[in-house]
């Protein structure tokens, strides 16, 4: 048996003329063809989630004292929050590229009389934005930059 | 001599009189090598069985009639050819859409939700005819000529997830349409239709699935149309906050 859409879907507001079956959902989706990578995408907000709670965590046991945020610490070097912490990275790369991917052609080709750039510069600019600000905080955190 | 190679067609079957539900009924078809999947459906109509019930008019993807659902992807049956199917074709109708027959879908929800976006050039005063047409440069265009190559053939209703749980979204193609026309340096309704854009279950209902443009047999794009028309509405909103002029509502 298929799986029905919303029973309302495209159906008009007159009255039906004849009985009619009602509308399916699209054979393959969510799981099969290109809609994987929607439902992925879509997914990926759990593991932004759970590192959002991570980080309230992280931030209530700093107000804890040092004790506490020591082991917050050593809880982050076990292989299960090693892990997670790959897979949010993953999340987060999936993401940008989904998104860097969509986002150019989302341009109105322009706003009042402003010219957004052409599309097939917005992309690499995003993508050197991106990478650009990954350099830098990793430059603060590792004390290039700032002590 | 051409080579003629048999394929099997599951094909959906529902006739309100009779069925409950749709049911699928097979077919042999004897293919030739150039057919299209809508030439093996004319050969079981024509031969096989005369109770089939299918739309097509154009057979050059054109008229937008012969949108089907073949393999589980939305296709143009006119366009699609069959040496791209293995020996079993399974063909339904379009998803998404209310069945009345066979593989004949419910469109008066498409054309209820088209109106609603005013799909011609809307003037504040119509020039009088001797003043002479309206000009247009091919650079403005450009701006809005990919969006108006829609043929209304709905396969990326039937792409679309949704279209399939939201009933009010007016969907890809209607805000396709009607953001051309908020494009088009003739038009002067754009006030209008971003209000219609702005309201409940329209253009931010989109999720950017991008099914619909990836279906999309004249590379309309209007996934491209839906979320540049969210832009545009949410700039045309943020302006009448902070400008001079008449509000919403």
């Amino acid at each position: 048996m298929d799986r029905l859409a919303h029973p309302d879907a495209m159906r008009p507001a007159r009255p039906d003329r004849t009985r009619m079956a009602p509308p399916r959902l699209p054979a393959r989706f969510p799981f099969s063809g290109r809609y994987r990578a929607y439902l992925l995408f879509g997914a990926s907000g759990i593991p932004y989630l759970l590192v959002g709670l991570l980080l309230l965590h992280s931030i209530w046991a700093l107000g804890d004292g040092p004790g506490a945020w020591m082991a917050v610490m050593l809880a982050f070097q076990q292989p299960l929050y090693i892990a997670f912490h790959v897979l949010a990275l993953a999340a987060v790369v999936y993401t940008a590229v989904h998104f860097f991917w969509l986002f150019p052609k989302a341009q109105p080709p322009r706003i009042g009389p402003v010219r957004p750039p052409p599309r097939a510069l917005i992309q690499p600019m995003l993508y050197a934005v991106w990478l650009g600000t990954t350099a830098l905080m990793a430059a603060i955190l590792a004390g290039w930059i700032l002590p | 001599m051409v080579e003629v190679r048999r394929k099997t067609f599951v094909v959906t079957r529902f006739d309100p009189d009779r069925d409950e539900v749709p049911k699928t009924q097979s077919y042999d078809v004897p293919v030739q090598p150039d057919w299209k999947v809508l030439d093996a459906l004319n050969f079981i109509k024509d031969h096989i069985d005369p109770t089939l019930s299918h739309r097509w008019s154009c057979r050059m993807a054109v008229c937008g009639s012969c949108g089907m659902t073949v393999n589980g992807e939305p296709k143009l049956t006119c366009k699609d050819a069959l040496s791209d199917y293995g020996d079993t074709v399974e063909v339904e109708p379009l998803a998404n859409f209310p069945i009345i027959r066979d593989l004949v879908v419910e469109l008066d929800g498409f054309m209820e939700k088209l109106e609603r976006v005013k799909p011609w050039i809307v003037r504040a005063k119509q020039k009088a005819v001797q003043e002479g047409t309206y000009r247009q440069s091919p650079a403005e265009l450009e701006e809005f000529k990919q969006f108006s190559e829609c043929i209304n053939c709905m396969l990326c209703y039937a792409a679309c997830p949704v279209v399939a749980n939201e009933p009010d979204f007016l969907g890809p193609a209607a805000i396709a349409i009607g953001h051309r026309y908020n494009l088009d340096s003739r038009d002067e309704g754009a006030d209008q239709r971003n209000e219609i854009f702005r309201g409940e279950g329209t253009v931010f209902s989109c999720t950017y699935a991008n099914e619909c443009s990836e279906v999309c047999p004249k590379n309309v794009d209007p996934a491209a149309a839906v979320n540049q028309a969210k832009f545009t509405a949410v700039i045309d909103w943020a302006k009448r906050l902070v400008l001079p002029g008449p509000k919403e509502g």
